[in-house]
């Protein structure tokens, strides 16, 4: 059978997100290497990246803490297979609970061994410890921190 | 009053490949339109509203389903409701269909889904825009790197090997391989599963749906409103929906779902199921990835944490087993889009019905259970569950 016939249709758009004041606190927080949580005031949940209400208790967060840039790596996958426009794999991205952080925050881990990938899970299994690498150059954006790298202490 | 809806027709078309799909989507639409009302044996002038869905940006519009609907040759007078809630669209659109029937709003409904994922070049690269933006956008992550998150989390948390995964894999497409409006129809070895091309570890290619290109129709109408009808109704008994945080951060554990055994809890009250395992004659879930299916028995109590490929291995979700599952094959072998979300509420209401494709129907089948879910993370969960409603006047 022949390939059905097509048009191509291109878009190429630029948008500029505004952050709000929640997400701009957390940003300017990176920029100078910290990191900043906050906490609903009901179920004392912690959240990171910082959001302006609690999803379950529908009250407005309140207060900030700051959190210690170490924690767990509950969760991660080696993207094999990338794709347009995105990073050039492999690359690995986890899931890491921050000590004293409720929710996990996404990010992408280094310290794999890529050429061994039967072993992956055994490098890292759930629970490695792993802190942020902050990025030489911060401009307030996620990817000041460069990534994540196993703690071995 | 309220009143009670039900599905009284579908239509599902054949799936294939997008390079080699011959129609249009709003040609593939048409032909799942018109099966629905075939099937139920009524006309475009007994409706009296469209549910349409679409997927901002996975189409190359933003107007992809109000362009559709006005080319579908029904009537320039139907009104219609667009729904535009990303993955889960196509789980969404009977939910909202059943709503306006139970209101007495409206009395007949088309729920329409066509085929979202048809024309994008790099679906990968369409659904990375649909993740959180700022947060985790930047991270660089499509569909499957996502899916992959939960399939390592729950291998850890069982011990499953990627046989185990395969073995989900062979299943589906024993099923496929039997449904005439699969796609994937062919069957495959646990081997070739677990030594398919990495995409993102643990899954293969074979671990992951095929991007499908085929328009799924329904039509949800007064239960109690079926002078002229040709077909058996399949009640809408029981039916919910619930969410998880939009940042897949928010997810409390990727190991288990959570989010849906809370809906399943919700739904199985509504519809008085005390005993899930056996009071399902058939179930149809959106499983697109290996891992999903048995985490998702799992979550719906019908199969014990751990045990969902157990209890797949065991031929249980076979046909002819205790709890045939996905005897479609699932969206594993044939994903549209929103036409594939909406898919296992189709094949489910047609089972009770009575009128799913022969090879794949369930002898007596009553009572049945219609799963979907979406989101970058699969943070969105709707359930169903259908009863055959037998005809007072035959
Ligand atoms: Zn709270």
């Amino acid at each position: 059978m022949t390939t059905t016939p097509t048009q191509a249709v291109h878009w190429d758009l630029h948008y500029d997100i505004h952050l709000g004041a929640t997400w701009s606190r957390f940003m300017d927080g990176l920029r100078d290497q910290k990191i900043l949580a906050n906490v609903c005031p009901a179920c004392d949940r912690v959240f990171v990246p910082p959001q302006a209400y609690c999803e379950s208790c529908f009250e407005r967060t309140d207060r900030w803490v700051e959190l210690p840039p170490e924690g767990s790596l509950e969760v991660f996958t080696v993207a094999w297979h990338g794709f347009r426009g995105g990073p050039t794999p492999p690359y690995a991205i986890g899931g890491v609970r921050l000590d004293g952080a409720s929710t996990l925050l996404m990010h992408w881990v280094i310290g794999l061994d890529f050429t061994e990938p039967a072993t992956l899970l055994a490098q890292l299994p759930a629970g490695s410890r792993v802190r942020a690498v902050w990025a030489p150059q911060r401009s307030g954006q996620i990817l000041d921190i460069a990534h994540f790298e196993p703690a071995r202490d | 009053m309220s009143y009670r809806a039900a599905v009284v027709g579908a239509g599902i078309t054949d799936a294939t490949s997008p390079r080699k799909q011959q129609l249009s989507a709003v040609e593939l639409c048409q032909q799942a339109t018109w099966a629905a009302l075939d099937h139920a044996g009524t006309t475009p002038d007994t409706l009296d509203g469209i549910v349409v869905g679409n997927i901002d940006g996975f189409e190359g519009t933003v107007l992809g389903a109000r362009n559709l609907t006005r080319a579908l040759g029904l009537g320039a007078d139907l009104p219609v409701t667009i729904i535009n809630t990303g993955g889960t669209t196509g789980g969404n659109l009977m939910q909202v269909a059943a709503r306006m029937v139970r209101s007495g709003s409206h009395a007949r409904v088309l729920c329409l889904g066509g085929p979202t994922f048809f024309g994008v070049r790099d679906l990968q690269s369409a659904i990375n825009t649909n993740s959180p933006m700022i947060i985790e956008q930047p991270l660089g992550m499509g569909a499957y790197h996502m899916g992959a998150f939960a399939a390592n989390a729950y291998r850890q948390r069982y011990g499953l090997t990627p046989e185990d995964l395969a073995a989900v894999v062979v299943a589906d497409h024993e099923k496929a391989s039997r449904n005439p409006h699969a796609h994937l129809r062919y069957t495959v070895t646990e081997d070739e599963v677990v030594n398919g091309r990495p995409l993102s570890s643990p899954l293969t290619q074979p671990m992951v749906c095929p991007v499908s290109a085929a328009a799924v129709a329904m039509i949800v109408a007064d239960a109690d409103d079926v002078d002229g009808l040709r077909s058996t109704p399949a009640l809408i008994r029981a039916m919910g929906m619930s969410s998880d945080p939009y940042l897949g951060g928010g997810k409390g554990d990727f190991a288990e779902m959570q989010n849906l055994a809370t809906l399943a809890r919700r739904v199985y009250a509504l519809a008085d199921v005390r005993d899930p395992a056996a009071e399902f004659d058939v179930v149809e879930i959106f499983a697109p990835y290996a891992h999903m299916q048995p985490m998702q028995l799992e979550a719906l109590q019908l199969a014990p944490p751990g045990g969902g490929v157990e209890l797949i291995r065991s031929g249980a979700t076979s046909a002819g087993g205790s709890l045939p599952t996905n005897l479609s094959g699932g969206p594993k072998c044939t994903n549209a889009g929103v036409a594939g979300e909406l898919a296992p509420y189709a094949y489910a209401a047609l089972q009770v019905m009575g009128a799913a494709p022969e090879p794949i129907q369930v002898p007596g089948a009553r009572r049945a259970l219609a799963h979907g879910t979406g989101g970058t993370f699969f943070q969105f969960e709707n359930l169903a569950i259908f009863e055959a409603l037998p005809r007072s006047d035959r």
